[in-house]
């Protein structure tokens, strides 16, 4: 390639990835530097390392740190799991099947929030599903069902709202596999499971990473949720970065937490994606 | 081997197409038979059927004696090679073929000596850790033969392997895919709508037409003895002339007066003749079956040159002509005869 088509390319190039990498970059680099002392809004701006120490240092940040790396793994992997039999179902058309697509993929459009809303209606004290509960007669008295310790709450609307692009993914890649690839498994003795394992699963791989990754990075980083439906013992990395924040004004060690989450995100979403594909190698036979 | 039976198999979608209609074909052991029939004659329906992928709405399917009406494609005794070839693309060859002989649980040492034998025996061996899209068309061809076979199945279906490969190579793996046949003897039910293919490979040729067979008998058989219109039209080419019986193995013809050594039965409606089984005889010759015309068009084919001759009658159309050798100009007047045994009678109207 010549210098001045490379140049040319280069060129053509810089309006777009251009202003990505500045924008990315720069949030990128003033985090960063943020988390050794730069930019400091509050005092002196010089090299520091006190903010990773106390940031790391603190018991409230590894809670953070492995509560939000729970919600991530599970959402991913759940909405994966919820997903792919949902694919693979829906991989010929049936009648009803463009009905059932769409109702599947509606939560895409809900507004995270919103929906926390909604499903803090149903979950509340005094709400439809206690409700619904007492008149039964299962329950005597409400049950607390809201901001549960465990996160199944926040679980719940991760799943409801990231399945869904899961679905979108994983049906695309799932109907590109030919019926006749399918037919031969199946003729050479593969039943349901073996089908699955051996060879919609591999073929079907890079859109399972692709979901991965997203969902784990965005469950990663959730916020709404958490604030909304979440536990109130323990934070998630975004809830304990802007606490930091708010509440002390600690811009630095709010930035550490903030770095903290991009790395956590960097390494969980090629580390489930990594798994998946190690998995698949191994269930080839 | 086994022998495999359909009785009476019909199938109708869910959108209430008649696919199939009151089927019955018996495959002996280790023989080789064709379903052969014009694009949506039932042929691959048929063979899916057989094969567990459509349930029969009627009938029963046997393979070595046990019904298999019932059972699924994976249970069934019987190994499909697809029009595509359906190659796993993520696994090597060596591991497409062992996909079956691994899923059946045969033991490791057994496998391996199976994954040996059928690479040697389709000239693969140098390609086994290749994936299938690194091969040509007619290596992808082999290795689903070879990934078919692997599980020794006591049927071998082949849903028109060789549509996608070039003539030279069809003709190549058509001979590859019957010597193995022969070498190892499975049972094989092949559909394709070449009816070369068709009369080259089979020891039987099942001819279908609108989900019903036609005819079955050997190729040489369904070539010089069609029993119907279709058949004679489909297979090969033919001359197809209404007559009215005049009896004793005459009859009347817009093409004048004919005589066959044998005479009709009574539900035939055409009188049939191949291209190639008519003599050219000078014009003015009189004598028994001789017809005349003028060359309207001619194709020179190599080994013969086709004729199509008008014969005076504007609607019966050309008849058509081999000629081996020095063949008349376009334009000529020519005269030429029918065999009295050369000449046949179907039964059925034109399609």
């Amino acid at each position: 390639m010549t210098l001045r088509r490379t140049l040319t390319i280069a060129a053509l190039l810089t309006p777009g990835l251009g202003l990505i990498l500045v924008m990315v970059g720069s949030v990128f680099y003033i985090a960063v530097a943020q988390s050794f002392g730069y930019y400091n809004l509050s005092g002196d701006s010089a090299f520091s390392l006190d903010h990773w120490r106390d940031v790391l240092g603190s018991k409230q940040f590894g809670r953070s740190l492995g509560y939000s790396a729970y919600i991530a793994i599970i959402s991913a992997l759940g909405s994966i799991a919820i997903a792919y039999p949902l694919a693979i179902w829906m991989r010929k058309p049936f009648r009803g099947s463009l009905v059932v697509g769409s109702l599947l993929k509606a939560p895409l459009f809900v507004p995270g929030l919103v929906a926390a809303f909604l499903f803090l209606n149903v979950v509340a004290y005094h709400g439809v599903l206690n409700q619904f509960l007492m008149w039964t007669g299962l329950t005597d008295a409400p049950i607390r069902f809201q901001n549960d310790r465990n996160g199944f709450g926040v679980i719940f609307l991760q799943l409801w709202k990231n399945m869904p692009l899961a679905l979108l993914l994983l049906t695309g890649a799932v109907q590109g596999i030919s019926d006749e690839v399918v037919d031969a498994a199946r003729d050479l003795g593969a039943g349901p499971l073996a089908r699955f394992r051996k060879v919609i699963a591999p073929l079907t791989v890079q859109a399972m990473q692709a979901a991965l990754i997203i969902i784990f990075i965005g469950a990663a980083g959730d916020f709404a949720f958490q604030v909304t439906a979440g536990p109130t013992n323990v934070q998630s990395m975004a809830q304990y970065m802007v606490f930091l924040k708010t509440s002390f004004g600690r811009w630095n060690q709010a930035a550490v937490v903030g770095v903290s989450l991009m790395g956590l995100a960097l390494v969980g979403a090629l580390g489930l994606a990594g798994l998946a594909r190690l998995t698949l190698r191994g269930l080839k036979w | 081997m086994a022998s495999l039976a359909a009785k009476g198999i019909s199938k109708v979608f869910e959108d209430g197409f008649q696919a199939l209609t009151d089927i019955d074909l018996v495959v002996e052991p280790g023989e080789f038979v064709t379903l052969l029939g014009p694009s949506g004659c039932g042929k691959t329906t048929l063979l899916k059927t057989l094969a567990g992928f459509y349930d029969a709405t009627t009938g029963t399917i046997e393979i070595g004696g046990t019904d298999v009406t019932a059972a699924p494609p994976e249970k069934r005794d019987t190994a499909m090679c697809f029009q595509s070839y359906a190659l796993f693309p993520h696994l090597t060859v060596a591991e497409n073929i062992d996909f079956g002989p691994r899923q059946a649980g045969v033991p490791k040492a057994e496998r391996r000596d199976r994954l040996e034998g059928l690479l040697r025996q389709v000239d693969l061996e140098a390609h086994r850790d290749k994936l299938p899209n690194r091969l040509s068309g007619g290596q992808q061809q082999r290795v689903a033969l070879a990934r078919a076979l692997a599980m020794r199945p006591a049927v071998v279906l082949f849903d028109e392997p060789l549509s996608n490969l070039d003539a030279k190579l069809r003709e190549q793996v058509r001979r590859e895919i019957r010597a193995l046949q022969k070498e190892i003897g499975f049972t094989a039910i092949y559909v394709t709508h070449d009816q070369s293919e068709a009369l080259a490979m089979s020891d039987r040729v099942v001819v279908m037409q609108g989900g019903r067979i036609d005819q079955v008998g050997r190729p040489e058989e369904i070539y010089a003895r069609p029993e119907t219109a279709f058949v004679a039209d489909f297979i090969g080419a033919a001359n197809l002339v209404p007559f009215e019986d005049m009896g004793g193995g005459r009859v009347k013809t817009p093409l004048g007066d004919l005589r066959a050594a044998v005479p009709p039965a009574g539900n035939a409606t055409f009188i049939c003749w191949r291209p190639e089984d008519v003599e050219l005889v000078e014009a003015g010759a009189a004598s028994e079956n001789v017809i005349r015309g003028v060359v309207r068009d001619r194709a020179y084919q190599g080994a013969h040159t086709e004729l199509h001759v008008a014969t005076g009658d504007a609607d019966l159309g050309l008849q058509r002509l081999h000629v081996a050798g020095a063949a008349p100009a376009e334009g000529a007047e020519v005269a030429f005869r029918l065999g009295a045994d050369q000449i046949r009678f179907v039964r059925g109207a034109l399609t």
